[in-house]
């Protein structure tokens, strides 16, 4: 036995000499690979820069949460501030960040906050997504019941307390009057008033001066039993119907004009920018007219063929007299923030035509524009 | 066949007194025939399409739809159906301009901040010789092209064929496409990714329709 297992065993001798030698050669190249190779750009926060503008109410709704490079978001946040918006909106995950086991990784969302405050910008968060553990198989990020709302809260409280110093207000979902929001089930205001009476309480013991925003409704005048929508101000109607008015301290409004002028006057079976002022007359209805409205996302869109964008001239004048009609008109709303600052990569379709910049931060007419007006 | 697409967005899908129409919709229709299918439009935005599609509500999607390589993960895009890349427009007579090749030295329009303008600036920082200059919207720039102002135009083609559609209907052949398409840009109908054979029955379907000249006929009709 021994007489044929020498051989084998030299070869393998052999074998592994050889390995060590390549695994030198492979360790030596490595080390002076990483010698040569230059360290990766690491990127600071800096000195804090304050916002100059004569429009405090001007923000925008930031695209930063599937923006990997730090770079990116840096240079987007500069560009907000260098626009004179004085903050941002955007959204944080929570399915993005929390495991099962409770930790969570800070590290995508301590980068945006970081570069926000560098650029003297606020935050508006926008808290949603689900994680996979904390809902049933096979449903969408969008799918939030009961049984995890004690979870959502936590999170949001961890969150708010974590970013105190920069984030004012944290708006809990998104557009719940639309089934493709909340998980395509069928939904009614009750759902989303039970999901603010667990988180409220929560995130507000976490840190008391942060803003909690209901709503963001989707403008829709979807019809009555449509299994798609449910028209916003029906759905804001009926939260007051089951005593939401005590767990917010503000009300997030979408706000698109669509092909109409800012100016242009609303109506129920209308969709254009002063809804908001539908949306108004139901909350001083309920007697919670001192309660702040927040639009959180606004704007028009210049594609030159979908059937709800209006020129580039156009939009640039409606939105410009957007931000002056909310000014002198509306002392409630705390905030104008257009839709959207850039998004990470094209869709390749009218949703492009939305942005002020595009993926390769090149400004639009619209961005100057605004720079302008904002007094930079 | 239970179709989402977006209602809004001519000439693939509009959907308004008239009812729904669009090259999407006849598409949809011929391939829903060819496969002993009746189609059934739900109407979508852009937003919720994707989702409607994961979450089942519908079998597919058939809306102007541009491959996304950030999607495959969950869906599978059938082969394509239409390129709305990036064509040059020139005018028909006395132009030098063929190709980009030819432009050195010329004067480029595009729509400010468009896919145009970006591969306009690409290709000059890969040491094509041209001036840009940008307008406002696609129109403007095509404009300036038969107004002399410019040698030419980079354009998505779905635009730059309804802009010669006018022209053509007012008589006016002064500018046409010229070259080949300088970018690709294909469309193609987005199914589940674990749809395979409905993938496969959908990409048989599309290449008879190609090879009948349906899918052409279908394409001329609203865009030419």
């Amino acid at each position: 036995m021994r007489a044929f297992m020498q051989p084998s065993t030299r070869r393998f001798s052999s074998i592994r000499r050889a390995n060590i030698g390549y695994g030198l050669r492979f360790l030596c190249i490595s080390v002076i690979i990483s010698l040569i190779r230059p360290s990766p750009q690491r990127i600071t926060f800096g000195p804090p820069q304050p916002v100059i503008t004569n429009q405090p109410i001007l923000g925008v709704h930031t695209r930063l949460t599937d923006e990997v490079e730090e770079w990116k978001i840096q240079r987007t946040l500069q560009m907000v501030r260098e626009m004179g918006a004085t903050h941002i909106v955007e959204f944080f995950p929570w399915a993005y960040y929390q495991a099962e086991d409770g930790s969570i990784a800070w590290e995508h969302p301590d980068l945006v906050i970081g570069h926000a405050r560098a650029n003297g910008l606020k935050v508006i968060a926008r808290i949603g997504y689900t994680p996979d553990w904390a809902r049933p198989p096979d449903t969408p990020l969008t799918y939030l019941d009961q049984d995890a709302y004690d979870e959502f809260a936590a999170f949001a409280a961890a969150f708010a307390e974590r970013y105190k110093e920069t984030v004012d207000a944290i708006i809990i979902g998104n557009e719940p009057n639309l089934s493709f929001e909340w998980g395509y089930r069928s939904t009614g205001p009750e759902d989303y008033v039970g999901l603010l009476q667990v988180a409220y309480p929560v995130v507000k013991n976490a840190n008391p001066d942060v803003q909690i925003l209901a709503g963001a409704l989707a403008p829709t005048v979807e019809p009555e039993g449509s299994p798609w929508a449910i028209n916003d101000l029906t759905y804001l109607r009926g939260m007051y119907e089951v005593d939401a008015a005590s767990f917010f301290d503000g009300l997030a409004v979408h706000a698109y004009g669509l092909t109409f002028p800012a100016e242009a006057e609303p109506a129920p079976e209308i969709l254009n920018f002063r809804r908001v002022e539908l949306l108004r007359e139901i909350m001083v209805e309920f007697g919670d007219e001192t309660t702040p409205i927040y639009i959180t996302e606004t704007g028009w869109n210049d594609h030159p063929r979908w059937t709800m964008a209006v020129r580039p001239g156009q939009r640039i004048n409606y939105t410009l007299a957007a931000i002056d009609y909310a000014a002198e008109n509306w002392p409630y709303v705390k905030s104008i923030a257009l839709w959207a600052f850039r998004y990470p990569a094209p869709t390749r379709s009218y949703p492009d035509y939305f942005t002020l910049v595009t993926p390769e931060f090149m400004p639009k007419p619209i961005y100057d524009a605004l720079k302008e007006y904002t007094g930079n | 066949m239970r179709v989402g697409i977006d209602p809004t967005y001519p000439p693939f899908a509009l959907a308004d007194d008239a009812g729904l129409r669009g090259i999407d919709v006849d598409f949809a229709q011929a391939l829903a025939e060819e496969l002993g299918l009746e189609a059934q439009f739900t109407y979508f935005g852009y937003d919720g399409l994707y989702d409607a599609l994961t979450t089942g509500q519908v079998d597919v999607l058939i809306s102007a739809l541009v491959i996304l390589p950030e999607k495959t993960k969950d869906i599978a895009y059938s082969i394509p159906y239409f390129d709305a890349g990036l064509v040059l427009i020139a005018p028909t007579s006395g132009s030098p301009v063929a190709r980009i090749a030819n432009l050195d030295g010329k004067i480029l329009a595009v729509e400010l901040g468009s896919i145009g303008h970006v591969t306009a600036l690409e290709l000059q920082r890969n040491g094509s010789g041209f001036d840009i200059r940008t307008y406002g919207g696609v129109s403007e720039a095509l404009a300036a092209v038969g107004a002399g102002e410019a040698h030419a135009a980079l354009v998505d083609s779905i635009s730059g064929r309804l802009y010669l559609r006018e022209m053509k209907s007012q008589d006016d052949l002064s500018l046409a496409i010229v070259g080949n398409p300088v970018t690709s840009e294909p469309f193609a109908i987005a199914t589940r990714i674990d749809d395979r054979i409905l993938k496969a029955k959908l990409n048989e379907a599309i290449s008879r329709l190609i090879a009948a000249g349906k899918l052409t006929t279908i394409i001329e009709h609203h865009l030419d």
